[in-house]
């Protein structure tokens, strides 16, 4: 990895957005993500070092909150920082000089307006190098359905969080899988298991979001 | 032996005829007497009707004016809608900007229409059943309470970002939080259960910070005023389990991804533990026959003051037998313990 990459890896990791962000405190007035992206573009260094940076960091955070050795706010700061380098790739991506490793459509399912595991893995997700649609909370059957018919090459993602939700997967996994057998469907979320997942057909489930990037990294 | 005395002896860790059933119902309890939840939450007589349906339907020990996280914060401002039977929602945060926390005024519970209703709802269990069952009032947690005015996620990048800011709101909302508790504690409860679930997403570092204080804080009102201080943060606490007994709780819940063998060691001369079987795995998804042998395994592993529980809410429509399969099971516990 460059030099760039790995400082906007380091700084995506501890969640260093900007300059003037006092956050990590022992990196104050130290450029963060967004001076580091910019600069480095307008100084000619590819636009797939920036991306692999900030894969880099999102991965090694994602791996740590998987080990207890970070928790939510650390990971939506490294988000945060992800989001100020990303900005600067927009064009990049726009022009498809930089290509993304697949798509991801994540919603949490009908009559769930929970959104916090469901964001941190699209974050995750994201860092991972896909490009993520997020429908947010309380996602209908219908609107999953629209969405893949429009990106059939995607996988999809539900997130419950509610056990009164949970069972409102299983139409929306079917209708998916019936119409779209070869869309993988992963889903996740509090009161969910390994065993529902098979019980409802889904292809895959994950208690966390690095299993979600992980799966992603094998089938999209 | 009433439930009364069974709760206080089982406290104490003196022998009881079985041990106390301290499941936490909302929903379930809203649908078991035909009301929607919309109801449930905004009516205390609905509330308190569904509490003393599931009471004798299950032979539970205890009444409680538990509901949706929003009592406090719906009345400091909070936009909250209520769908007609769903969980009641808030759309947009209170504390939008960081100036808007200097809008914020303290607020009576007396004078507050959501948390009146839950004064509301402890007098009337205290008039029917108050001495023969526990009456349970709830407080959030000052870091619930402050996630629930600002929104989870911008919270906890804030508490990196502007911890000055975040320790100011959480003053703010303990000092809510211990009136209300005290108002509810006047009003007639025996228990103040203190919910404060984000704490189970932060790491131990910053629950001794940014929860642990507060927590204590609230309840050495609640034992000032003579009741019993029940804590219960969602989720996975195995790595805060050591700082969750400073909060000087009298009862402490584990959900069901924590070791309650190894809770019960840890706690062996302190507080009382409540749990943990899995309430969906086990409770919705299990058989009765699953459920008796969850409820005794952790009836022997949680010792002798431990409380029989489902790890969080008992989910809407769990089978019906499951719920009487716990019931026969503490009392079977009994008879061969």
């Amino acid at each position: 990895m460059s030099d760039v990459a790995e400082k906007l890896a380091i700084c995506v990791e501890r969640g260093k957005v900007n300059k003037s962000a006092p956050y990590p405190p022992d990196l104050k007035d130290q450029d963060g993500a967004d001076e580091i992206a910019r600069q480095a573009l307008e100084s000619g260094v590819e636009p797939d070092q920036i991306l692999e940076g900030c894969i880099n960091g999102m991965d090694r955070i994602g791996e740590k909150f998987s080990q207890n050795k970070a928790f939510v706010p650390e990971l939506l700061m490294a988000a945060k920082a992800m989001n100020a380098a990303m900005v600067h790739l927009k064009p990049y991506f726009q022009s498809g000089q930089v290509k993304r490793k697949g798509l991801f459509i994540i919603g949490t399912v009908a009559g769930d307006l929970h959104d916090i595991g469901k964001n941190l893995v699209a974050m995750v997700i994201e860092g991972g190098g896909y490009e993520v649609i997020d429908l947010g909370n309380d996602v209908s059957t219908e609107k999953f359905l629209n969405a893949v018919a429009e990106h059939q090459n995607c996988v999809v993602g539900l997130s419950a969080l509610l056990t009164t939700t949970m069972t409102n997967m299983e139409g929306t996994v079917q209708a998916i899988k019936e119409k779209y057998p070869d869309v993988n469907v992963i889903i996740g979320g509090a009161p969910l298991t390994q065993e529902f997942a098979d019980k409802i057909g889904a292809d895959a489930y994950s208690p966390d979001p690095q299993g979600a990037l992980a799966f992603l990294n094998q089938n999209a | 032996m009433n439930s009364f005395e069974r709760f206080h002896k089982r406290l104490q860790g003196m022998p009881v005829d079985r041990p106390p059933n301290f499941d936490i119902f909302m929903t379930y309890a809203a649908h078991f007497i035909n009301q929607p939840l919309s109801v449930y939450y905004q009516d205390y007589r609905v509330l308190c009707d569904a509490n003393f349906a599931v009471l004798e339907a299950y032979d539970l020990d205890i009444v409680q004016a538990i509901s949706d996280p929003y009592r406090e914060a719906a009345d400091l401002g909070l936009p909250v809608q209520f769908p007609e039977d769903a969980m009641p929602v808030s759309t947009e945060p209170l504390l939008k900007e960081h100036a808007d926390f200097n809008k914020l005024r303290l607020i009576k519970p007396e004078n507050g229409r959501r948390m009146h209703d839950r004064l509301q709802a402890i007098q009337f269990f205290r008039e029917r059943a108050g001495g023969s069952v526990p009456v349970m009032g709830w407080v959030e947690g000052a870091l619930a309470e402050a996630a629930d005015l600002r929104g989870v996620s911008q919270l906890m990048m804030d508490l990196f970002e502007h911890p000055d800011w975040v320790t100011d709101l959480l003053e703010f909302c303990v000092d809510i939080e211990i009136e209300f508790a005290k108002a509810q504690i006047r009003a007639g409860a025996d228990i103040i259960g203190l919910g404060d679930a984000v704490a189970s997403q932060i790491s131990p570092e910053m629950y001794e910070q940014y929860a642990l204080p507060y927590e204590k804080r609230i309840f050495k009102a609640v034992h000032e005023m003579g009741a019993v201080a029940r804590l219960h943060i969602c989720g996975d606490t195995s790595l805060i389990l050591q700082q969750m007994a400073k909060s000087g709780a009298d009862i402490i819940d584990l959900d069901w991804m924590v070791d309650f063998a190894g809770a019960a060691e840890l706690y062996a001369d302190g507080p009382a533990l409540c749990g943990n079987f899995d309430p969906v795995d086990v409770m919705l998804n299990g058989t009765p026959e699953r459920v008796k042998k969850a409820v005794i395994h952790c009836a022997q592993a949680g010792g002798p003051k431990s409380f029989s529980g489902a790890g969080c809410e008992i989910p809407d429509k769990t089978p019906h037998e499951n719920l009487l399969a716990q019931t026969q099971a503490l009392k079977e516990f009994t008879v061969s313990s």
